[in-house]
């Protein structure tokens, strides 16, 4: 707790430059990462980031310095290199976005290993430290570091708040953009840009693995929460800070763990969170609703048959193997749906069976309804046989809403009072469609 | 010799790996090398916690789990969780990494492994590794790579018929009651197997290359798939030369070498299909 709070009020001069760039770090690639995210192509990530180990080398070996700022323009430069060759690639031949993706990033890599072991036998101790561009060092960070995040933070905020609406239609819809006169292929450079910008800036903190995995997770993560792109842009950026900052704590303190695994691990686990508990995407939410449904169906089914025993005749008392003849109870099942339906008193015991409560026999009664007003409305609307709109039916009284029912009613010409107990045949005889 | 053996095992992995990516590729799997390469760190490092050697048949075995433990998370993630396919490999097998470089961190001390020559094994060394038989040196990782190349052969000859049905047309090989699932599972556990074998001799970054290059490179030229397992026999054989003499040149990684005289010729493959034409939809 007490080293919690140390890190908390940054009162190490160590761990200031390393919180705030991992923080900084996290929050840029959540956002970025979402777009490409959103358009299917967060492997892009993965290529680019391998991509750039050839650029950082020839870097070097051209200015002989291990100036940060010319380290990242090689980067960036062979980053965007590996982007313009696979869209070549994809578009010039029958190879597929996938590939592409693997042969650059292999070719790209390959390259670069070939690269250092030539430069770490020809070059003494300045050369130590490139290979950071690899795995990742973020306990090396320097206070010009952290300033070139929060530069690069800066400019990626301007470029998405200005052309926000343009990168959203992109996004989204691309035809679309194109056909309102958006100027796509700018837009989707501009994407590339900041995707490269943000990898070049973070590859030497967190390296190529954790780099590529910041611009995937988060977003993914976000996803689960939301249906809005600016919620999931703020909601993937936070996670991506939040991880990024706690990442750098564990790092800090327990000794000699690295920063970059443990901010990924974090998003992660935020990740399998997101996807276990959230409401409405969760699984665990996905599944329960399921549950609900399947549990409500048959109970439809039970108060449904049992009301249509009534009209034929039947008499008042059902129990399963009454019900069966019609809807096919098994015995487990049985028991646990006549138990839910008694303590919602829509039906109740009688010493030989049950029998329909009031308020259970309209319950039954307006299912019934709406099956046949479905099977009305497949018949005279769609053209289907009398023999097929049985089974649609069967599926479609569980769904159809009252507004949809009136819709249906009024579109059939009928009263909304329409009630018709009877089955279709003796309803509607076989009608030439041209007489409707 | 040496020379020799570094060629024969460059081709062995090629070939192996190269009629795997066949498949992958025509089932958009391609970054599944990518990804399994990195996500089975952490089984081999377990492995070698739990053997406490570097005994290349438990690191095998913890490596071909986790291969088949990635495949069976993804699967998992995209249909159960409903993530989106493609974000469910980067987050499993990113995440599987950042949990196998803790470990190697953690007992860094006690072990001597580090994630380093877990993923980038080097082919210069596997001349070393020399046991003899029937009076001739041959290293050991060769015949490791034999074996795997026959077990391929088989697999996939195998299942040729079942693979080429859920690859090209998976939709009408399920209604004609082929289990896709199966097929898809066996060629990814193959995989696994594949590329961790391969890349404790060559280096994760040869294995990625020669998964999908040379198949690539066939691809662009037929569109027969028998013709193309040889034509990725052929590209495997000439990278590993080739590569081989480059690294020669300009006295680098071989591994590195021949990946970039794969993509060279993937290059060449690439013009000339562009120069005919072929540009069929397929």
């Amino acid at each position: 707790m007490e080293i919690f709070l140390k890190y908390l009020t940054l009162q190490d001069p160590n761990v200031r430059y390393v919180a705030l760039a991992t923080l900084l770090l996290g929050g840029v690639s959540g956002a970025v990462g979402s777009f490409n995210f959103l358009r299917k192509k967060t492997l892009v990530g993965e290529t680019v980031a391998h991509s750039m180990l050839p650029g950082v080398l020839i870097a070097f070996l051209l200015s002989g310095v291990k100036n940060p700022y010319v380290l990242i323009i090689g980067a960036a430069t062979s980053g965007w290199l590996s982007i313009l060759l696979v869209d070549y690639i994809t578009q010039q031949s029958k190879i597929k976005g996938d590939s592409a993706l693997a042969i650059v990033l292999s070719s790209f890599f390959g390259f670069g290993i070939v690269l250092l072991t030539v430069i770490q036998s020809n070059y003494g101790g300045e050369q130590s430290g490139l290979d950071h561009y690899i795995f990742g060092n973020a306990a090396a960070m320097t206070p010009e570091d952290s300033t070139a995040f929060a530069w690069v933070s800066g400019l990626v905020l301007i470029l998405v708040l200005s052309f926000y609406h343009s990168i959203k239609s992109v996004v989204f819809n691309l035809e679309y953009a194109d056909a309102i006169g958006i100027n796509v292929k700018f837009i989707d450079g501009l994407i590339s840009f900041i995707t490269i910008l943000s990898i070049s800036v973070g590859i030497k903190a967190v390296g190529i693995v954790m780099m590529s995995a910041l611009l995937i997770i988060p977003p993914t993560a976000a996803r689960f929460w939301t249906n809005r792109l600016v919620r999931l842009l703020l909601l993937s950026g936070f996670f991506g800070a939040l991880a990024g900052w706690l990442g750098a704590f564990v790092s800090y303190s327990q000794v000699s763990m690295p920063t970059g695994p443990w901010t990924i691990v974090i998003i992660s686990l935020i990740a399998f969170i997101s996807m276990l508990f959230a409401p409405k995407r969760g699984v665990i939410y996905q599944r329960w609703s399921k549950l609900l449904l399947k549990r409500r169906i048959n109970e439809e089914n039970l108060l449904k048959t049992a009301v249509q025993n009534e009209v034929r005749g039947l008499g008042k008392l059902f129990n399963r193997r009454s019900i069966s003849q019609r809807q096919f109870f098994e015995q487990r099942l049985w028991n646990r749906t006549v138990r839910r339906l008694r303590r919602k008193g829509l039906i109740k015991k009688v010493h030989t069976g049950f029998t329909l409560s009031t308020e259970g026999r309209s319950y039954g009664a307006e299912i019934d309804r709406r099956h046949k007003i479905w099977e009305i409305y497949l018949q005279r609307r769609m053209q289907m046989s009398i023999n097929l709109v049985h089974d649609e039916a069967e599926t479609m009284e569980h769904f159809l809403t009252p507004e949809i029912e009136a819709e249906i009613l009024g579109e059939l010409g009928l009263c909304s009072r329409f009630n018709p107990l009877l089955e279709i045949h003796e309803l509607v005889p076989d009608t030439p469609v041209n007489a409707l | 010799m040496d020379a020799f053996w570094i060629i024969v095992t460059g081709f062995l992995v090629a070939s192996s790996t190269g009629m795997l990516g066949n498949l992958l590729l025509l089932r958009r799997m391609s970054m599944m090398g990518d990804a399994l390469s990195h996500a089975v760190l952490p089984g081999i490092v377990i492995a070698y916690l739990i053997s406490g050697s570097r005994a290349s048949v438990p690191l095998f075995l913890g490596a071909i789990i986790m291969g088949v433990v990635t495949t069976l998370l993804i699967q998992f993630f995209s249909s159960k969780g409903k993530m989106q396919a493609d974000a469910a490999m980067g987050t499993v097998f990113t995440f599987l990494f950042a949990v196998g470089v803790i470990l190697v961190t953690k007992y860094a001390g006690q072990a001597d492994i580090d994630a380093d020559c877990v993923l980038h094994g080097e082919i210069a060394f596997v001349p070393l590794q020399t046991s003899s038989f029937l009076g001739l040196g041959v290293p050991a990782p060769v015949w490791t790579l034999l074996i795997l190349l026959g077990f391929i052969q088989l697999v996939f000859w195998v299942g040729y018929k079942g693979w080429l049905l859920t690859s090209f047309n998976g939709e009408y090989a399920k209604s004609i009651g082929i289990k896709t699932a199966i097929w898809h599972y066996t060629l990814m556990a193959a995989t696994s197997v594949a590329t961790v074998v391969s890349f404790e001799s060559v280096g994760a970054i040869l294995v990625i290359a020669f998964l999908v290059v040379p198949a690539a490179t066939a691809y662009l030229i037929t569109d027969n798939l028998k013709r193309m397992t040889l034509y990725i026999l052929a590209q495997g054989l000439v990278s590993a030369v080739l590569g081989y003499f480059l690294s020669e040149w300009v006295g680098g990684s071989i591994s590195g070498s021949m990946a970039v005289a794969s993509f060279l010729l993937f290059a060449v493959s690439f013009i000339w299909s562009k120069k005919r034409g072929l540009k069929s939809p397929l």
